[in-house]
């Protein structure tokens, strides 16, 4: 039986995708104990004290980089080499090497967590892994990204659309923003303020031009592709494109509102941040103008409804970054818990929901075997409950935290006791999230490995070719 | 609701195949859209919200970056020498006016005119303004005893030191530099050398200054 090019592509990408899923899906699973223990020191600091290990400082750090090298780094090796290759319609070749650089990739996170579990950590955001593996993680990362590109090279249609702009910019801006911070913090350190304006745009900058356009980008593909109806208002997305590539990268110093550095840092990134308005509003409309033509369909497909939940986490808490941006509020909210607040909409609300659809849509795909939507929809429920009370709980406790602390007359610790019951809650969030997620990987894990009892492979692709 | 009994699978299956997609949307980023009826509206609304957005950003800009300038302007204006002198005694007598004001005019006042019956002018005074030896040999040693200033007798039988804290001969060259030219006094400018040599030949000076030493020591001043 003669395969259609689609059923060709995938089957080229399977071993690769495959490989990279189920690792992302294991580092989501670390990541998740590491949270839960990290939230579980907060509302009981005895918990896990005698373990050197398990300090609260390494925890949350090891939490962060499990987060988003493993989980982060994995899953978008993998949706952006399917995506590629479905849009390029040309085959995946090389999968031995994209596995192996995975294997390094995967490893070298390994090792660096151990490292900052160990104490040896270095001392800037999501760079914090000891500097011996960084270099392994650079050449894997080039490895990979390299054959994602030479497939992206070899498309059949030689204009490019959206969800390509996104991946590909993504893929390219990574080892340029590990460049610019590895050189200046760790080769050749930049004195004084610089080391922290430095830190503090490599930090969130993994955030905002590695992990956010690959999201938008498997949004832009997978709203199209399932709905039937092309992107509207499409003409806006290359504005949009160009916006957070122009603005995203500025916007993110105005986390440095109130700390020792010249005041036109923090200035700038706050009157980018309010610019950031446009490609947050261009991205909303054609998300959701598209979407919400067919809203049964959307609610129906369960791996829609998690990128609809991700596309609108991201606008929702993206106007509430602008407005946290904003001096007067930030006056109130800097020295707060609401910086965790931002970090997690960032890659549980907006990200994790989103690679969630894009995994459990293209898993059948290429696996031939379908996932039982009684436990789709249990991740699904669980994750939206956990996501929400993770973030209200920390947007709430933020807004306390932050306004009771300018009190002169209120002592710090009436503070901290006044915003515990915000860390119970973003413990119990946590753990939900925590057995989502667990849902999620034993879904995937179930069809990824086969049953040596049941029917072969071979047979359940017939049954869907 | 017919949707509702689709699988995941039928749902996926009547989806877009990827090679229309991005053909479709290639065609969409070439054809400009067309106007609608409502077409004024949206791009109104919009020039609107940029125009107000760039009008608090750069309000924003404006309160808080504190002058920045990414090339702070060079001092290396060329000068002709007339201006060098007049930014040096500028330099010298603003100099001169801040040691007045902390050391000196508490009691000859920031007017220069002194107190009736207690503290001697020193505006139009010729103590200060006729050889300048005198004025800074009064700063280096002191004075006792009575003197007449401008027809007014001052001074008790108590001696008064009126550099109580030590002072250089810079900072008596640009004090003394300021009291000769302030308050319509209109007298030269004294240098530092001028006082070093001052204080060198007042070395054998033990006590403070009588005026009437002072007098014999330089009688052309006083003689009108």
């Amino acid at each position: 039986m003669k395969k259609n090019p689609e059923q060709e592509i995938d089957q080229s990408a399977r071993f690769a995708f495959s490989f990279f899923v189920a690792s992302a899906g294991l580092w989501l699973l670390a990541a998740a104990l590491l949270a839960y223990i990290a939230a579980a020191k907060l509302t009981d600091p005895l918990f896990l004290s005698s373990l050197e290990f398990f300090t609260y400082g390494k925890i949350k750090v090891s939490q962060a980089n499990a987060f988003v090298y493993g989980w982060g780094g994995n899953s978008i090796f993998a949706v952006s080499l399917w995506i590629i290759a479905r849009l390029s319609q040309s085959l995946v070749r090389g999968s031995i090497f994209l596995i192996f650089a995975g294997a390094i990739w995967n490893l070298s996170i390994t090792f660096g967590l151990l490292g900052i579990l160990d104490g040896h950590m270095l001392g800037h955001e999501l760079l914090e892994m000891p500097k011996q593996v960084w270099p392994a993680l650079l050449v894997s990362y080039l490895i990979i990204a390299f054959i994602i590109f030479v497939v992206f090279r070899s498309r059949k249609q030689k204009v490019t659309i959206a969800p390509q702009w996104f991946i590909i910019a993504a893929l390219i801006w990574f080892p340029c923003l590990f460049l610019f911070g590895w050189s200046g913090l760790e080769l050749n350190p930049g004195r004084g303020t610089l080391q922290s304006i430095l830190s503090i745009w490599f930090g969130q900058n993994v955030i905002w031009l590695w992990l956010t356009p690959v999201a938008l980008g498997c949004a832009y593909y997978i709203i199209p592709s399932v709905l039937n109806r092309p992107i509207d208002k499409y003409y806006l997305a290359v504005f949009g494109f160009w916006c957070i590539a122009g603005l995203a990268p500025w916007s993110v110093v105005h986390h440095l509102e109130g700390g020792p550095v010249p005041m036109w840092v923090p200035a700038i990134g706050t009157v980018m941040s309010i610019a950031m308005v446009f490609p947050i509003a261009v991205a909303s409309t054609n998300f959701h103008s598209t979407a919400f033509q067919d809203v049964s369909k959307v609610w129906n497909y369960l791996p829609l409804r998690f990128v609809i939940f991700g596309t609108l986490s991201y606008t929702i808490s993206s106007y509430i970054g602008v407005i946290f941006s904003l001096p007067a509020v930030a006056k109130l909210t800097q020295f707060s818990i609401i910086n965790e607040f931002h970090f997690n909409q960032r890659v549980y609300g907006f990200f994790s929901m989103i690679i969630f659809g894009i995994v459990y849509h293209i898993l059948p795909q290429i696996t031939g075997r379908e996932i039982g939507t009684a436990a789709k929809n249990f991740h699904f429920w669980t994750s939206a409950l956990g996501v929400f009370a993770l973030l209200l709980a920390y947007l709430v406790g933020g807004l306390t935290h932050g306004v009771l602390g300018q009190q002169p007359s209120l002592a710090w610790a009436t503070v901290i006791e006044s915003v515990k019951p915000y860390f119970l809650i973003t413990e119990y969030a946590f753990l939900i999230l925590g057995f989502s997620q667990l849902v999620f990987v034993l879904n995937l894990w179930k069809v990824l490995v086969p049953n040596p009892f049941a029917s072969s492979d071979r047979q359940a692709n017939l049954k869907t070719a | 609701m017919s949707k509702e009994n689709q699988t995941s699978e039928e749902i996926r299956s009547s989806g877009m195949k990827d090679d229309e997609l991005v053909n479709k949307h290639v065609r969409l980023n070439q054809i400009k859209h067309e106007p609608t009826k409502g077409f004024l509206q949206a791009p109104l609304i919009f020039v609107f919200v940029f125009g107000c957005l760039i009008f608090v950003c750069s309000i924003q800009l404006a309160h808080t970056t504190n002058d920045f300038q990414l090339h702070p302007p060079k001092e290396i204006v060329e000068l002709t020498p007339e201006e060098k002198e007049a930014l040096r005694l500028d330099r010298k007598i603003s100099s001169g006016e801040k040691i007045f004001a902390v050391r000196c005019a508490s009691c000859h006042q920031g007017n220069g005119l002194g107190i009736a019956g207690q503290y001697p002018p020193l505006a139009g005074s010729k103590w200060a303004t006729a050889n300048p030896e005198i004025i800074t040999n009064i700063i280096l040693k002191g004075l006792k005893g009575e003197i007449v200033v401008k027809g007014e007798t001052y001074g008790t039988s108590a001696a008064v030191n009126m550099a109580a804290v030590a002072i250089n001969d810079r900072e008596i060259a640009n004090v003394v530099t300021y009291v000769r030219q302030a308050w319509g006094n209109d007298a030269n400018e004294v240098f530092e050398d001028e006082v070093a040599s001052t204080r060198a030949g007042s070395v054998e000076q033990q006590d403070q200054w009588t005026g009437d030493q002072l007098i014999s020591m330089y009688p052309d001043s006083f003689s009108n």
